[in-house]
């Protein structure tokens, strides 16, 4: 039968996928007769033998279940060949030697399951209906956050309205008054405009002319100063956080999110202990899992699609064409080429956890952005701070350092001094040397 | 009387256009915005993950284009060794000597061996190296029943002291980390090295028996392997 499909879909191959639409649509139907005791006792039996290599009704590692029965009917004991396989092959039949070479000769092992069962998992299968696939929760804080914008900005556009309602009030008075001179016979007030206006107050009352003066000029330079200090700054509580947009929309919240995949971070960005970048995974990492799974909760297969891409995989025929086009990611943390930065110093050393840098990725970032400033003050005030323990450390380094400290009259003096504040800082330890960072 | 009305209401609108103006200055998403001298930011020294073709400061416009499909992200050329710093350490990072071939798979269940006796320190730090690594998937205690399975409805894998894998060679454990195996189980090669995959396997294997270091064949590992049992069911 499953010869006889395959003739058919070369010859006809439009409609082939038409009928599995049409199949697809009479399910919810067919479900509906559906034995449940039986179904649920093959489902149960299917997750617990079958699940690592088959789905029910998609090509994985071994063939989709479903139709299994139909393409064996007249080829010989679908039974003998699942309870066990080589075996069955060794008994000479044809079609079973067939699947094993069509299936890249990747042997199923012997499953110890009576035939009973296995009629209840075939009926698990060729019933099955993929609505009650278990979905990853939505991740619960997916909402962005608000835009950061600075309390200038509101400042300055809660002036600019009250500056129109003063004006428009002024117009009104300025009305008023005429009116009432046209009443007394005296002639309209002559038209100054605002500019005119504020200068005549402003030679009335030198003094508040002076001081608001004054003011302008301050607070123009205060904007202009925050200005020139925020250039350059991408993150942190001052700035829009620079959040570009990525070749793929690779969501961190749904992957790495306690509530949901809790995939860790390091899986991935595997360099963070061992070097100085964390590392974009290269698209291989991603073919770990989507190897199997080929359709996203959120975008379906069209972001999915561009990993097989990039890597080259058939999803069809599951198999590599060797055909590669490596994606192509927009950096988001630059730091400057004149600071040198060391992921595992600070994760491997510090134990320095991923999100205090780089911000609640893992719960709130379905895009990533600059969550840290990645100022220079910025590293240092965490320099200042953050305490080292040397004592019982594993580092050689710093059970070297410790028994300097510790022995040598110098070092105990230097110690007493580091212990004022009953920590020793990475500041204390070299932290502030510009030759630290800068070489 | 209507020019001046005209004038009053027209500054403040100017004034929001002109604020608006400035604020388009900053508009696309993608840029990270305005840097003091780029060139001290941006030095001819190759970052890695930079990708060249995005600065026409540095390079000028044609260039820049070229650069553009710059790839990053992407495996060693194949049979790329790691520098290991030292002597000792080299082996570490030879290519695996079976094939990933269900022959090699065979081969290696039995012939490869750890290179590490297994001890409770080994079994802890293959458990880290387990928990960033595996555990999204197979599960804390290696049932099969990771995260990913549980809420994302991926294939599980079977459970480590289930009938399938409960006596499966510590060779094949280690084979089937370093290429992957069926279609579910990807490779982790490229994020683990040959140490840190024996840590693992070392682990598994102690999944494997409920939690116990297993008594092994030499002599010399069943030594540690004794001496360690009381142990391991502590630390359980």
């Amino acid at each position: 039968m499953s010869l006889l499909f395959r003739h058919f879909r070369r010859s006809a191959g439009l409609l082939a996928p038409a009928l599995v639409a049409a199949l697809l649509c009479v399910a919810p139907r067919v479900s509906a007769q559906v034995d449940q005791a039986v179904y649920d006792q093959g489902e149960k039996l299917f997750k617990a033998n079958c699940g690592s290599c088959h789905k029910p009704d998609k090509d994985m590692t071994g063939p989709a279940v479903k139709g299994a029965r139909e393409r064996w009917e007249g080829k010989g004991d679908l039974h003998l060949w699942i309870k066990d396989s080589q075996a069955y092959i060794k008994s000479g039949n044809a079609h079973a030697k067939q699947l094993f070479e069509e299936h890249n000769k990747i042997v199923m092992p012997p499953q110890a399951v009576s035939t009973e069962e296995i009629d209840a998992i075939l009926y698990y299968a060729d019933n099955f209906a993929p609505a009650g696939a278990k979905k990853p929760t939505e991740p619960t804080a997916a909402v962005p956050a608000e835009e950061p914008s600075s309390n200038w900005e509101w400042l300055v556009i809660t002036g600019l309205l009250l500056l129109v309602v003063l004006l428009s009030l002024g117009g009104v008075r300025t009305q008023l008054a005429n009116a009432v001179r046209e009443k007394q016979g005296l002639p309209a007030e002559p038209v100054l405009g605002t500019w005119g206006r504020i200068k005549a107050w402003a030679v009335r009352n030198k003094g508040w002319a002076s001081v608001a003066v004054l003011l302008i000029v301050v607070w123009m330079l205060v904007l202009l100063w925050n200005f020139l200090f925020n250039i350059g700054v991408y993150g942190g509580d001052k700035v829009a956080h620079y959040k570009p947009s990525q070749p793929i929309a690779f969501d961190h919240s749904l992957h790495a999110g306690k509530d949901n995949l809790a995939i860790n971070c390091q899986y991935c960005h595997s360099g963070a202990e061992k070097s100085r970048h964390a590392g974009i995974p290269s698209a291989n990492v991603c073919m770990n899992c989507h190897q199997a799974v080929s359709e996203g909760t959120k975008t379906g297969t069209e972001e999915i699609a561009k990993i097989y891409a990039a890597t080259g995989w058939d999803p069809t025929a599951m198999k590599y064409t060797g055909e590669q086009k490596p994606i192509v990611w927009n950096k988001v943390h630059n730091l400057p080429d004149h600071v040198y930065f060391n992921h595992s110093q600070h994760v491997a050393v510090g134990k320095i956890e991923c999100q205090e840098c780089h911000g609640p990725v893992d719960t709130k970032m379905d895009q990533v952005e600059q969550w840290s400033p990645l100022t220079m003050a910025w590293c240092l005030d965490c320099h200042n701070t953050r305490e080292v323990k040397v004592a019982g450390s594993e580092n050689g380094y710093y059970k070297e350092i410790h028994r300097r400290l510790a022995t040598t009259p110098m070092g105990q003096k230097e110690l007493r001094k580091y212990l004022e504040d009953e920590k020793i800082t990475v500041r204390e330890l070299g932290g502030f040397e510009c030759a630290k960072c800068h070489y | 009387m209507l020019s001046m009305k005209s004038k009053i209401t027209l500054a403040p609108f100017a004034a929001f256009g002109a604020v608006a103006l400035l604020a388009g200055c900053v508009g696309d998403a993608d840029s990270p915005g305005l840097e003091y001298m780029p060139d001290m930011y941006r030095s001819p020294a190759i970052e890695a993950y930079v990708d060249y073709g995005q600065d026409p400061y540095y390079f000028g416009d044609s260039l820049a284009g070229a650069q553009r499909a710059t790839p990053s992200a992407r495996l060693p050329v194949e049979g790329t060794i790691v520098f290991a710093g030292r002597e000792q350490d080299a082996a570490l990072n030879f290519p695996d000597p079976y094939p990933n071939t269900p022959e090699g798979y065979e081969a290696s269940g039995l012939n490869l061996h750890s290179p590490i006796p297994m001890t409770q320190a080994t079994v802890d730090e293959g458990k880290v190296i387990y928990e960033k690594f595996c555990q999204h998937c197979h599960g804390a205690k290696g049932k099969g029943d990771g995260q990913v399975v549980a809420k994302g409805g991926y294939p599980p894998p079977p459970a480590y002291d289930g009938p399938q894998l409960k006596d499966l060679p510590e060779g094949k454990v280690f084979h089937s980390i370093t290429y992957g195996r069926n279609v579910a189980m990807g490779a982790h090669a490229s994020q683990l090295n040959t140490k840190e995959r024996w840590l693992v396997t070392q682990y598994v294997k102690f999944l494997q028996h409920g939690g116990q270091i297993p008594g092994q064949g030499t002599a010399a590992q069943d030594s540690t392997a004794t001496a360690t049992d009381s142990t391991a069911t502590q630390a359980k």
